[in-house]
């Protein structure tokens, strides 16, 4: 699994993850988010395009930072998951909490 | 049967991963027909927490041997994993999806798995836990239905499947080199059947491997081209006279080479078929009942040198150590032992080392079966030795049986045994008989006696007063002692000890009796069978 970090000039951290997002990654992931918290405002958005899989673990590890975000002030973003990630989200409820986009402008339209 | 796809493979956590189950899975389903991706994605995901879920919760933190079977029939994928772990209570039906609003970041494992596949099962069998995830297809499933808990139909199988492969690998025998008791049989089976190949063939995994070969055939045959693989699915001979004209197996044969094939499979002790042996010929031909009854038989050989290595490899881990290993010089005087466990291991041992003018000897029993037994065994053996080197023989058994007191109570075991002291000049044997009570002493005029036991067995009674009794063996004379296993042999009688005490007359070695007696038990001794004789020239 991979993750690149972007700072928008808006002040937005774009994640680029990559690859499986499950027991084995879910540390680095919320780790990444963590650190785009403590370094910015907390709003985040996790590029999953390139995600593809999924599991309750990776999941996990989003959860936790879109708590840490949010008691920063922020959020967490999903943009463009993959249709694995979709039905995971789908089936466990989390899709109406972790907001998925088409691209990083429209998750945060108004920054 | 054709459109149905079996895979298994192992994994072992650390250092696999649920990554090593995610590249199996991407190795796995191209060999899957028509599986959709709909199917796969489901699957993937509810495997994957399934795997994830045994390696970090069923063993708790220690590592952990698993072996993750998918069937895939036209209707239906079947997929169990099996592991190692330890039981724990899993309440699959009262496991519900967190509300999303909570925030939760675990304890959606088994929920999701519940939600993408019909059915979820566990269940313990034989220490092992099988977990079983179904999904019908999505060629037959109703859009959007619920999940159905549709019963497994393969389970069973592989259960049984696990059973036959555990009991395989504990044989120990893949992968040896060539043994010439198999390679008798296989010769004699092909120049028997007059046919161009005979085979010892084992099933493991999704391989088959041959023991032996005569004439010519691969040592190596994926399981799926292999005819023996069809052999173990039942207990009779199989006999294909065409193989390439059997709609079934034609896959299996190989032209002008494997045509006709007649096998007969081989068990394990408990009873799983771990392979067969076969006889294969370049054209089809007739086998009549005659000739299937010669390969049963021959079969049946096999059969008996398995179970015969693999009771002796074992057993011979625990015990090649506590028996004597080489004889000692004791002119005028001709030692022999022997020492045949009924099962694995066992809890007899025979033992005998110089001391002064002469030798100590002993031969103990300990109650109970397993290695437990075996332990205790070579703990009493240990201890007799150490404790031999001081006092006489009363004060070693006292020595002994304080250390192991302790020890023999925790674990509610005790040991009967012989220990005992012979003087090489004068004849005198001291010894001190705790609860054993299976020793005679033959007389050259052929009067038989008994040697009782005066004191109870160890870790009985903690105020014990070891006390020492004495024989006199004159030239012509034999000392036998025994295991109780001896006595099943015979009559189940004490009488039996007279029997040995006559043959150990008659014999001119004390080997020839310990023979005789290893020749009678092999096989059918219900228990362990030890015996020690001590003969005086005469």
């Amino acid at each position: 699994m991979d993750i690149s970090v972007t700072t928008h000039s808006n002040g937005i951290t774009e994640l680029g993850v990559s690859g499986r997002l499950n027991m084995v990654t879910a540390a680095r992931v919320r780790d990444a988010i963590q650190t785009a918290v403590d370094d910015n405002r907390g709003r985040v958005a996790v590029d999953l395009s390139g995600v593809v899989f999924l599991d309750s673990s990776g999941l996990g590890a989003l959860i936790a930072g879109l708590k840490t975000a949010r008691e920063a002030g922020g959020d967490v973003r999903l943009v463009r998951p993959t249709e694995q990630v979709e039905l995971v989200l789908d089936l466990t409820n989390m899709g109406s909490v972790l907001k998925s986009f088409d691209s990083v402008e429209s998750a945060y339209p108004h920054e | 049967m054709s459109d149905m796809v079996t895979r298994t493979v192992r994994l072992t956590a650390p250092p696999d991963t649920v990554d090593t189950v995610h590249d199996l899975l991407d190795a796995l389903w191209p060999s899957v027909p028509d599986v959709s991706a709909r199917d796969r994605m489901s699957l993937d995901t509810a495997i994957i927490e399934l795997a994830a879920n045994v390696i970090q919760h069923a063993n708790r933190g220690k590592p952990i041997t698993a072996t993750l079977t998918v069937i895939a029939f036209p209707d239906r994928i079947e997929v169990t994993l099996s592991d190692s772990g330890e039981v724990e209570e899993i309440d699959i039906d009262g496991r519900f999806m967190p509300a999303p609003d909570e925030l939760a970041e675990s304890g959606r494992g088994i929920a999701l798995m519940k939600a993408l596949v019909d059915t979820v099962e566990h269940r313990r069998v034989d220490g092992f836990n099988h977990w079983t995830l179904v999904r019908e297809r999505e060629q037959v499933r109703q859009p959007d239905a619920p999940p159905r808990h549709l019963p497994s139909v393969s389970i069973s199988g592989i259960i049984d499947e696990m059973a036959r492969q555990r009991a395989l690998e504990e044989m120990g025998i893949l992968d040896s080199p060539p043994e010439d008791r198999f390679d008798r049989v296989t010769r004699l089976a092909k120049q028997l059947f007059g046919v161009g190949g005979a085979k010892i063939n084992l099933i493991d995994g999704d391989r088959q491997w041959a023991k032996s070969t005569a004439g010519y055939g691969d040592e190596v045959v994926p399981r799926d081209k292999a005819v023996c693989a069809v052999t173990i699915e039942d207990d009779r001979t199989l006999v294909v006279q065409d193989l390439l004209a059997d709609p079934l197996l034609a896959d299996r044969g190989v032209p002008g080479a494997v045509e006709f094939y007649a096998g007969h499979p081989l068990q394990a002790p408990g009873g799983e078929r771990i392979g067969a042996l076969c006889v294969y010929d370049g054209k089809p031909r007739q086998f009549s009942e005659r000739e299937k009854e010669m390969l049963r038989d021959l079969a049946d050989w096999v059969q008996q040198e398995l179970t015969a290595s693999h009771e002796l490899s074992r057993a011979a881990e625990v015990q090649q150590g506590l028996l004597p290993q080489s004889l000692i010089s004791m002119p005028g005087w001709d030692i022999a032992g022997m020492c045949l466990p009924a099962r694995a291991v066992g809890g007899d041992f025979y033992d005998w080392y110089p001391v002064g003018e002469g030798a100590a000897i002993t031969l103990a029993d300990t109650m109970g079966k397993g290695i437990g037994s075996a332990i205790i065994a070579a703990t009493v053996r240990a201890v007799l030795r150490s404790a031999a080197r001081f006092g006489d023989v009363a004060g070693a058994v006292d020595l002994a049986a304080a250390s192991l007191n302790a020890d023999l109570d925790t674990i509610g075991l005790f040991v009967t045994l012989l220990h005992g002291r012979l003087d090489m000049d004068s004849g005198e044997f001291t010894y001190v008989d705790a609860g054993h009570g299976l020793t005679v002493v033959a007389r050259r005029d052929g009067t038989i006696e008994r040697l009782r036991s005066h004191t109870p067995p160890l870790g009985v009674d903690l105020e014990t007063e070891w006390q020492s009794h004495s024989v006199i063996l004159n030239p012509g004379d034999v000392l036998v002692t025994a295991s109780d296993g001896l006595l099943d042999l015979y009559d189940g009688t004490l009488d039996a000890l007279d029997k040995i005490g006559a043959l150990a007359l008659l014999a001119s070695t004390s080997a020839e009796v310990t023979d005789a007696v290893r020749a009678r038990a092999r096989g059918v001794a219900p228990d362990d069978v030890t015996v020690v004789v001590v003969r005086r020239d005469g």
